[in-house]
């Protein structure tokens, strides 16, 4: 692994300091109650206790999943381990595909061997910590898990223990940017353990235009793909950056707008989609029709805007 | 042309004969056609097939190439040269703009290989124009002016010919007789493929068109683009504003073996599946599966070939499941399985198929018999409608339920819609 530059911290650390500031955009993955919003994959690897989700099994595949997929997010929950607990938290995983994606590791110090690659807050056999996070079991963290698109950043307690720019990790290219988020059932080889979660909760970023557009000019195809997808997702209120770009943008950008438009219009076209969002989306491309200084793009958008009854 | 001919069939077997080998050296001999019977021929673009049509017709010695146009001066000029190396008597005039061939009352037919984009529009105003047409496939770029052409076909009383010439292969006609012979049983399903699909071709940046190409013209109906080399000559089919990518290129070729043989109806429901290139600025599919309805059949179409005898060595191919048989085809080789026996034909099964002259010579017999062709329009439009619905389906991310009566996508608006396109100013679709 290459080091990550130093602008790249910054810049993070800047994020981090915003994000936490900000809570209204967090949606809560865990409801204190039950399991519901996870999948199990076998039953009785969690159950939920005065509040807190609890793995205290020794089994392996007792591992619960998200219902939904992320790409790009902010991940914040607490974590307690007992003694020798061994838990972690599956990033982009799909659940029926053993080993896609990868995890953070939560670990107890138990054993000599687990170095910087394997121990808590490290990117389990990809990218060490670069900043050890205190490993004092019994005790509850904080930690945040940022993936925003291929730059990864992990901190416990506000402090970042790992960073990575994933393009440049050898054994993790080609992994996928979207899949499913897991907590890993507890795995120690002794009696008796178990890991604790509490206040779980995500900021899924590509519901946030303003950061989907920017994935338009990224030079990843996968991370355009999934900007065009979340576009799609987003509806009428991507239109009118996405008309700017296709008036404005490079070649690339002019193309993959000029898509992105064309699936919004597709999907408001859909029988099955309410009055409401075809309205949203056809009087939001209109307003683009009256604004938009490109012939090209104009005479794109009112054909698109044909489609929607 | 001024008088109708029939010709007898031996005449048109001697005719064929006659255009297998009668290239350069021997074409003057063979010009012994009286002047008034010749068909007067005017090609319209220039691309490789375009200059395949001219080659083709003019080794025709019913034929004489009368005019030749290309919105490329380069090609305009290449093909004459060509023609004329070939063919010394030939004495083409050039043209840049179609319109001006259709305003000759010496030209008879027009041949036409431009980019899809244009073919109805060009078709319809030869037919308006009193001439008959020769066209390059797919037969259209929307399904609404497949049926423009032939109500202005109708209207004229003219001769059309689509370009599928592998229509007149004896294989295609084989297969058809195999087929229809009901050895195989009932056909239930068919399985068509063609590998490949629509490369990125990058993000180049737009510049200015070269002098010598009209740009403008080019794009004609299709809406208004800034150019770059991509956009045009050779690859021009991987972008939905002019055409449908390999899928839309290649279907009529394959699904005309299923037409010929057994002529599905009752198209009800269309489901395709596929991606676009991730890495440039096409937007056609880099792959497309789509399921199909017709009454009695189901038609899968991949673009990995299916499991199925030999389908590793054919690039495109048709698969026929009956119920006691089955029979894989390409465009020259046939495998029927019967049991666990495989044979490449049953004798026993007669020739009962009137085989082709030639696709070209057919058009010509055609033009002078006002017997429409092998390949016709009422024939070709009616194959190329799957091929139209499958795209749309594959644009909107849904499945079709289509009145095959009505000819219209049931309860989607959006479908419909997409069923013609506005054209760009100035030109109109004639209805």
């Amino acid at each position: 692994m290459k080091p990550i530059p130093y602008t790249l911290i910054i810049s993070a650390l800047l994020m981090l300091s915003c994000s936490t500031s900000v809570k209204e955009d967090y949606t809560l993955l865990f409801n204190g109650k039950d399991l519901s919003g996870w999948n199990l994959l076998k039953p009785g690897g969690f159950e939920v206790i005065d509040g807190e989700l609890v793995t205290r099994s020794s089994g392996s595949g007792t591992d619960i999943y998200t219902e939904k997929s992320y790409s790009n997010f902010i991940l914040k929950l607490e974590f307690l381990l007992s003694d020798v607990g061994n838990s972690g938290i599956f990033i982009r995983r799909d659940p029926s595909k053993p080993g896609t994606g990868f995890e953070v590791q939560l670990l107890a110090p138990w054993t000599p061997w687990r170095d910087d690659l394997h121990c808590t807050g490290s990117m389990y056999g990809h990218v060490a910590v670069s900043n050890r996070p205190d490993e004092t079991t019994g005790k509850w963290y904080r930690m945040e898990i940022k993936c925003d698109r291929n730059i990864v950043t992990v901190s416990v307690d506000d402090q970042i223990t790992t960073m990575a720019d994933i393009d440049t990790v050898k054994t993790m290219t080609g992994m996928p940017f979207t899949g499913y988020i897991g907590l890993q059932g507890n795995h120690a080889e002794k009696e008796g353990q178990f890991a604790k979660f509490r206040n779980i909760s995500i900021k899924d970023l590509d519901a946030d235009p303003d950061y989907v557009i920017t994935g338009f000019s990224n030079n990843n195809w996968e991370l355009r793909y999934i900007s065009r997808l979340a576009a799609s997702h987003l509806g009428a209120v991507m239109i009118s950056p996405l008309a700017e770009m296709m008036t404005a943008g490079n070649p690339m950008e002019k193309s993959e707008a000029k898509q992105a438009l064309f699936d919004i219009a597709a999907k408001a076209s859909d029988p099955l989609t309410s009055a409401g969002e075809k309205r949203k989306v056809r009087s939001a491309i209109q307003t683009s029709i009256k604004t938009t200084s490109s012939e090209i793009t104009k005479d794109y958008l009112v054909w698109i805007a044909g489609m929607i009854n | 042309m001024k008088k109708v001919t029939q010709i007898t069939r031996r005449r048109f077997i001697t005719g064929s004969a006659m255009g297998l080998i009668g290239l350069p050296l021997l074409s003057s001999t063979f010009r012994n056609v009286a002047p008034s019977d010749r068909v007067r021929v005017a090609v319209i673009g220039l691309g490789n097939q375009g200059r395949s049509h001219m080659n083709w017709f003019n080794a025709l010695p019913e034929v004489e190439i009368a005019a030749l146009c290309d919105v490329d001066k380069i090609r305009l000029e290449a093909a004459a040269n060509q023609l004329r190396a070939v063919n010394p008597e030939a004495r083409p005039d050039l043209y840049s703009d179609f319109r001006k061939i259709l305003e000759r009352k010496d030209i008879d037919a027009v041949t036409c290989a431009t980019p899809d984009h244009w073919h109805a529009l060009i078709a319809i105003l030869a037919f308006q124009a009193g001439k008959d047409v020769y066209g390059e496939k797919p037969l259209t770029y929307s399904l609404a002016e497949g049926r423009a052409m032939l109500n202005h076909l109708q209207k004229n009383n003219r001769i059309f010919q689509l370009g599928t010439q592998i229509h007149a292969g004896d294989n295609f006609h084989r297969v058809a007789e195999i087929i229809q012979s009901g050895k195989l049983g009932k056909i239930h399903t068919v399985r068509l493929w063609k590998t490949g699909g629509s490369p990125g071709l990058g993000f180049p940046p737009n510049e200015t068109p070269p002098e010598t190409l009209d740009w403008e013209m080019w794009l004609g109906p299709a809406p208004y683009a800034e150019y770059t080399p991509v956009r045009c000559h050779g690859t021009y089919r991987h972008f939905f504003d002019y055409s449908g990518g390999v899928f839309a290129d290649f279907w009529c070729h394959i699904a005309d073996i299923m037409f010929m043989s057994i002529h599905p109806k009752g198209l009800y429901s269309i489901e395709s599946r596929g991606e676009r290139p991730y890495d440039g600025i096409s937007d056609t599919p880099r792959w497309i599966d789509v399921d199909f309805k017709f009454r009695d059949l189901d038609v899968y179409w991949t673009t990995i070939p299916p499991e199925v005898p030999d389908s590793d060595k054919m690039h495109i191919g048709a698969h026929f499941e009956g119920t006691e048989g089955s029979l894989t085809c390409d465009y020259n080789n046939r495998l029927i399985k019967i049991g666990n026996e495989i044979v490449n034909d049953i004798p026993e099964i007669p020739v009962t198929i009137p085989r082709s002259p030639g696709h070209q010579q057919n058009f010509i017999d055609s033009v002078k018999s006002r017997q429409q062709p092998e390949s016709n329009l009422v024939y070709v439009r009616e194959m190329t409608i799957p091929m139209h619905l499958a795209v749309i389906s594959f644009r909107l991310k849904r499945k079709l339920e289509w009145d095959s009566v009505n000819e219209t996508v049931k309860g989607d608006y959006a479908a419909n819609y997409l069923l013609s396109r506005t054209y760009r100013k100035p030109w109109t679709l004639p209805l």
